[in-house]
């Protein structure tokens, strides 16, 4: 009986023994693992105006995903998010349509992001923007 | 403990778990005079699973190319949260296992257990100890820095000696005239698949055989009631009245292990570069030849053998002729007594090969 409770209390030592050394392992395991924070620019992207023509889509990273700046035939611009918020894939700018297909489910946004068809549950995230002395700052 | 219990019951009535336990763990008997040198197996499978752990975490991150092989070495090292100690525990655990398995086939040697029925055990491990070197020898031209590209150089060169194919064979380790991206593209393979699989395979095959045939008993202290080889038919080595391996010598196991691992950390934070001369954190420049050049510490004997012949060939036949020798040795030996103390001429040339062993290891450091 003596000898169970010493073996049950070694059993139960070398348990948390056993617990720490696997949370000192897997601490420095997971942060070599874990994906470092993307520096962001100070979180802008700044476009010359004349570079993005009428009825044309500009694609850029911004804050580590995809954007779109997309200018409507009339003049008018729009940063959007280009996820697309079904399962994520990249919607592409069709110049003919002026609107935005994604690829993976045929679904479809009008140039402001807002859903036109086909799966995706809601409008793609707008991106504010200004425009001073010919350069668009997105972010 | 309920749930576990439920869980065990559970798998026991579909897989016979107790049996199992029973026939593997804890009615698995080991020689009363066991000791610990008998622990160098298990500490070098935990030193293989942490290489193998630690490479597939240094896998992310490498590149296999000449032009990044470096940068992304460094990158670990000075950019990647813990890279340092992943990368550190790669490189001081494949020099640590090195070093225990010398000291496992020591202990083999000296308590005889390589002699009949365990023929078979010894050249398995014996080739495993040869594909250790191989995987050490791949793994170090890696980080493509000037000693792993000059040393791989010196290396590879060491087969130019061959007669008539030598020249061919250079040219096919290194996959070119000289060393280059070529040789790094074969060696990562080699490296991080060819020799990591037979190597499980081969520990696999070591572990069955010892399963089969049972441990063998030490030649020191009480003597043990086995039930020996008789060399007319199969008999497993039965220690009736042994120490069960489930906890007892299990225990004796994890405390060789936690030696071992306190040891190993010991080098790993307080002397990290002790295996690594300043050349190993230069970029490798094929145009610069560093001085004094020096494989790693376990070929050291190899490269002064090499050296202190006038001829090559002679020095490489010599070597070939050892490790056929050594690996061999179960054949050659033949004798039933395994007390070292009581094999005089085995004794005279164990302690004399090793003292040259190590003799030849200081003049090639020192050369």
């Amino acid at each position: 009986m003596e000898n169970d409770g010493r073996r049950n209390f070694l059993g139960i030592c070398l348990g948390g023994l056993a617990t720490l050394a696997a949370a000192a392992v897997s601490f420095p395991v997971f942060r070599y693992l874990a994906p470092r924070s993307s520096k962001v620019t100070n979180g802008k992207v700044t476009i010359l105006e004349k570079d993005m023509p009428e009825g044309e889509a500009k694609f850029f990273e911004f804050a580590g995903s995809s954007a779109v700046l997309v200018r409507k035939r009339g003049g008018e611009l729009t940063a959007l998010s280009a996820v697309c918020t079904h399962l994520g894939c990249i919607v592409q700018w069709e110049k003919d349509k002026q609107d935005f297909l994604c690829p993976c489910h045929a679904g479809r946004f009008t140039p402001e992001g807002v859903v036109i068809s086909g799966p995706p549950p809601k409008a793609l995230t707008k991106i504010p923007f200004v425009v001073t002395n010919g350069t668009i700052t997105v972010g | 403990m309920k749930p576990l219990k439920y869980l065990y019951d559970w798998i026991d009535v579909r897989i016979g778990a107790r049996d199992i336990v029973e026939k593997e763990l804890t009615g698995y008997l080991l020689p009363r005079n066991i000791n610990v040198w008998y622990s160098m197996g298990s500490i070098l499978l935990v030193i293989f699973s942490l290489q193998v752990l630690t490479g597939i975490l240094l896998l992310i991150h490498f590149v296999p190319d000449a032009d990044k092989a470096f940068t992304s070495v460094s990158n670990i090292t000075n950019n990647v949260p813990f890279g340092w100690l992943i990368h550190t525990c790669h490189a001081v655990g494949s020099n640590m296992m090195v070093l225990v398995l010398l000291l496992h086939m020591l202990s083999v040697l000296f308590m005889g257990s390589y002699k009949r029925p365990r023929e078979l055990n010894w050249l398995t491990g014996f080739t495993l100890f040869t594909l250790v070197q191989g995987i050490c020898l791949t793994g170090y031209l890696l980080p493509w820095s000037q000693l792993s590209f000059w040393a791989t150089t010196v290396a590879t060169n060491s087969v130019n000696a061959i007669p008539v194919v030598g020249s061919f064979l250079v040219e096919f380790l290194r996959g070119g005239k000289l060393v280059g991206p070529a040789t790094l593209g074969r060696f990562f393979a080699l490296h991080v698949a060819v020799i990591p699989v037979a190597i499980a395979a081969l520990v696999g095959a070591h572990l069955f055989l010892l399963q089969r045939t049972g441990v063998s008993t030490p030649p020191f202290g009480i003597k043990d009631s086995s039930n020996p080889w008789k060399g007319d038919t199969y008999r497993y080595e039965e220690h009736p009245g042994g120490i069960p391996f489930f906890p007892n010598y299990m225990l004796d196991d994890l405390r060789s292990i936690s030696i071992y691992l306190a040891c190993f950390l010991g080098v790993v934070f307080f002397a990290p570069h002790v295996f690594f001369p300043a050349t190993a954190f230069l970029p490798a420049n094929p145009y610069l030849t560093p001085a004094h050049i020096k494989p790693e510490w376990y070929f050291l004997a190899n490269y002064q053998t090499l050296k202190i012949f006038p001829s090559e060939i002679i020095g490489l036949a010599i070597q070939g002729a050892a490790m056929t020798f050594l690996a061999l040795l179960p054949f050659i030996d033949r004798g039933a007594e395994k007390h070292p103390l009581k094999r005089p001429v085995f004794m005279v040339c164990a302690i004399g090969g090793l003292l040259l062993w190590i003799g030849l290891t200081i003049w090639g450091h020192y050369s």
